[in-house]
């Protein structure tokens, strides 16, 4: 899986995804039974997504959106599909891993919808039912970060960053050796720290965060 | 309970109705029945499915005869929606109908309750404080009060002009109040109407006209309603007409001061031509304006401003028209019932700047691009932008300030239409290409989808999708200079850039920003979005609340010409119906005043809202109009010596139908 994306520099369009690449014929029916209803629920729950229900597919989000040039789902495809409980094609979607954060489609939804926090409610149940795609980087760091804080009780970049090439391309180790040399070398990147020295509490706060995740909001 | 003012033996009869389930599926209705039947004065109690139906009013009836009956009780409904039906079941029985009373079980115990026990014991509360009410009813008269004919209609849009029309028609007459110093409103700004594309200023300005030159009918312009008094059939207006500075009854149109002033071209904003072009500080709003009237403009006329100028005006009119010392006059005029037909307005797309409206020049809104392709426009109908080139592309954007939570949350109906009708125009007059970019496109009512088919056949461009910015940052080549729309086409599904010369924003309307002023004026309530509020959105969408006060156009709700004209030929009927029967018959709850124990204090006079009270200097005492009296009760709580009473809810009457409320019973 790549970064390719971020390196194209001009903003044209492309392909969305290797699935629409296939060239071999497919069945494109979707079967009621292949559905899973409470998908929608699911994630409105997570994600105060009350209003999930009033999007009215005016397509503000998409357009808005700085990065939906790389989706292979726009934005307002995923909220309907979440609506209709298409919940393997959303899961498996490269738009929950593009997703910037940026919080333009939030701001702008016409109808007050929440789609970054949607975004981030569908990451979050990606990661965790091991849907998103191997070895690609984002949803790897995420839960790289996760780990560190959790152990040390602060995050060192130097060894996320080692940790998270190796596990996942160590040629990419290699190919940026140079500049995580150059930032060791004025101090900017460190691969031993030392954690936090209450480690007990901060891992008594996130795994009360945690508990509260797992049960329903609301 | 004291029963010195029962007036003979009082044989009560008790009717409880289910309402379908909407009664009886919350409360027992059986037991409710079977509960009052044991009260003290209760001759029979009875309960049926549907009480307001024809057997359930015979029921009623056959009662009364049967068990001589002399007063009724009826738990049902709301008062609003079925008293009077019982009312005249009453009166056709025999007795009058003010002994009848009615208990709302439904709004006030059924609907607002779950508890099936607790809801029930409510209405058993309910029905015997009513009950206990009853016995001190008396027999009362309606009175009735002659009606003024005459009309005054607020506004001078097509709506305020069809109603005037049709009301001065069946010869009454008609004061015709406008605030612009013309009549013709929004529409005399189109140039051609949908789905038909008729020429408006063919069909309208032969209406205004007709207007001007009809005698029952008193053309008030440049004027504003400034105070109204008094109630349905009796109202008093004030209206405020703004100086011209024109002396209206010699002026005779001959626009020659125009042609005079010292400003050789035009300097301010033109408000008919929403500022495409410009005007001079003495200008007529449109060549076709009615009256034929010229206006100075106080802030702009050097004259008015400064006290000195060559007054190359004054001169030049051999009529001696003009009068600068013109000050504003007040006129009081007597009506009797008023339709109010003020209109909307365009929502100012300024509020939304990710569409770019005033920041870039060829961003327009939809009626700035009506006065474009008007042939009488600023341009003589020549689609040329603010930079003076012909567009190639142009981009309409739909729902602009509408179904957004942001902004107004409502459809505002007309945009889709008139944006698809703007495509037609444009491409027509410029042979551009013209790109529709809309949510969902609503073209209801008769021929407006086969005209939007029409256009589609065209070659207009449709893409669904709401913009999310207008902008003019290129990211290619063939960008550069233009306008970048940006758009999800959502039903391809992938997100376009689309450069285009000129954007039209199809901008929402919504109501006046000073709605709420005139609002008051007439004590009409308005929605939440603002539109004056109709008595029923169904089967009276022309009346308000207050009586004698009918609404007509776009005050009521967003609504095209067509549906405009029709509601104000509804409002007008629904007046004449008023004033042909000549009278109206006024509620018998006036209060009144036993002058035995007035003690002349006067404290009553300043707090009733209707001016009802005079006070009688010769024997001391305060005097109730009775066709004034409204009945609102502010008096009778007021007087420090209890002298005033009020019809249908005197002490006995409440102080009884509180203690039959109050004697709580475990049942």
């Amino acid at each position: 899986m790549t970064f390719s994306f971020l390196r194209t520099r001009k903003w044209k369009y492309q392909k969305p995804s290797r699935i629409e690449q296939d060239k071999t014929v497919r069945r494109r029916i979707k079967y009621e039974s292949e559905l899973d209803i409470g998908f929608r629920e699911k994630i409105a729950k997570m994600a105060w997504g009350e209003r999930l229900d009033s999007c009215m597919q005016c397509g503000t989000c998409s357009a808005t959106c700085p990065v939906s040039h790389y989706m292979d789902y726009t934005p307002r495809r995923i909220i309907d599909m979440v609506r209709q409980g298409f919940k393997e094609e959303v899961l498996n979607s490269f738009t929950l891993w593009v997703c910037a954060s940026c919080y333009s489609c939030t701001v702008e939804c016409p109808r007050g919808i929440k789609i970054t926090d949607v975004m981030y409610a569908l990451k979050r149940e990606a990661i965790k039912q091991g849907f998103h795609p191997k070895r690609f980087l984002i949803p790897m760091l995420a839960s790289k970060f996760y780990k560190q804080v959790l152990r040390h009780g602060r995050q060192n970049e130097g060894r996320l960053i080692l940790s998270l090439y190796l596990s996942a391309n160590p040629l990419l180790l290699l190919r940026n050796s140079k500049l995580a040399f150059r930032l060791w070398r004025r101090g900017r990147m460190k691969l031993f720290e030392k954690g936090i020295r209450n480690k007990a509490s901060i891992r008594k706060l996130l795994s009360s965060i945690e508990r509260r995740e797992e049960e329903p909001v609301q | 309970m004291t029963s010195t003012k029962q007036n003979g033996e009082v044989r009560i009869g008790y009717f409880v109705c289910h309402c379908g389930h909407n009664i009886g599926a919350t409360i027992d209705v059986l037991k409710v029945a079977d509960v009052i039947k044991n009260l003290p004065g209760v001759v029979i109690s009875r309960e049926y499915k549907y009480m307001c139906s024809d057997p359930g009013q015979e029921m009623i009836q056959e009662d009364i005869k049967e068990h001589n009956l002399n007063r009724i009780v009826v738990a049902a409904c709301s008062p609003l929606l079925h008293e009077n039906t019982f009312r005249r079941a009453t009166e056709k029985a025999g007795i009058n109908q003010y002994y009848f009373h009615m208990v709302n079980i439904r709004e006030n115990a059924s609907w607002v309750h779950v508890d099936k026990a607790e809801a029930t014991r409510k209405a058993i509360d309910l029905s015997r404080a009513a009950i206990q009410r009853v016995f001190f009813h008396q027999a009362l008269e309606k009175k009735q009060v002659s009606i003024n004919p005459n009309v005054l209609v607020v506004g001078g849009g097509i709506s305020g002009i069809h109603a005037a029309l049709t009301l001065a028609k069946a010869g009454k007459k008609v004061y015709l109040v406008e605030r612009d110093p013309t009549i013709g409103g929004l529409m005399a700004k189109f140039d051609k109407t949908f789905p038909t594309l008729d020429c408006a200023a063919c069909i309208l300005t032969p209406k205004m006209t007709e207007v001007k030159n009809h005698p029952n009918i008193e053309l008030m312009t440049y004027s504003e309603v400034e105070k109204v008094s008094g109630f349905v059939g009796q109202y008093k207006a004030t209206i405020k007409r703004k100086p011209r500075y024109i002396k209206e009854d010699v002026c005779v149109g001959c626009l020659d001061c125009i042609d005079a002033c010292i400003y050789k071209d035009g300097k301010y904003y033109d408000e008919f031509n929403v500022g495409l072009s410009k005007r001079k500080p003495v200008y007529i709003p449109f060549p076709q304006a009615t009256p034929q009237l010229v206006v100075f403009d106080p802030e702009a006329c050097v004259r008015l401003k400064r006290g000195k100028c060559k007054e190359t005006c004054v001169e030049k009119c051999d009529r001696d028209a003009i009068d600068f010392d013109q000050k504003e006059k007040f006129e009081e005029i007597e009506i009797g019932s008023v339709i109010v037909a003020t209109g909307f307005q365009i929502f100012d797309a300024k509020k939304i700047p990710y569409y770019g409206y005033g920041k870039y020049q060829n961003v327009y809104n939809a009626l700035e691009i009506e006065r474009l392709v008007n042939s009488s426009g600023p341009t003589g109908g020549q689609v040329v932008m603010r930079n003076g080139e012909v567009p190639k592309k142009i981009g309409i954007i739909h729902c602009v300030g509408s179904r957004d939570e942001k902004t107004n949350i409502w459809c505002s109906r007309v945009c889709c239409t008139y944006s698809v009708k703007l495509a037609h125009l444009l491409k027509e007059l410029s042979g551009a290409d013209v790109y529709n970019f809309y949510i969902d496109m609503r073209t209801p009512g008769k021929g407006q989808e086969e005209f939007y088919n029409q256009v589609m056949r065209e070659g207009v461009h449709f893409i669904r999708g709401r913009v999310a910015e207008v902008t003019d940052w290129a990211a290619e080549k063939e960008e550069q200079g233009k306008l970048i729309i940006r758009v999800e086409d959502t039903l391809i599904g992938v997100v376009r850039r689309i450069p285009v010369d000129m954007v039209v924003l199809g901008v929402g309307v919504e109501p006046h920003s000073d709605a709420d002023k005139i609002r008051r004026l007439f004590n009409i309530s308005c929605s939440t979005e603002g539109f004056y509020l109709e008595k029923h959105p169904k089967l009276a969408p022309f009346d308000t609340a207050s009586d004698g006060v009918y609404i007509a156009g776009g005050c009521q709700g967003p609504k095209d010409i067509t549906d405009a004209v029709a509601q104000a030929g509804a409002a007008a009927a629904e007046a004449l119906a008023l004033i042909d029967k000549g009278f109206i018959e006024m509620e018998p709850n006036t209060a009144f005043i036993s002058e035995d124990n007035c003690s002349g204090c006067k404290s009553c006079i300043p707090l009733c809202p209707y001016t009802a009270i005079s006070f009688d200097e010769e024997v001391f005492k305060a005097k109730i109009n009775e066709v004034l009296c409204k009945g609102c009760g502010t008096c009778v709580a007021a007087c420090p010596s209890a002298a005033i009473d009020q019809n249908l809810f005197t002490n006995d009457q409440i102080y009884n139908e509180i203690d039959g409320l109050l004697k709580y019973e475990i049942v």
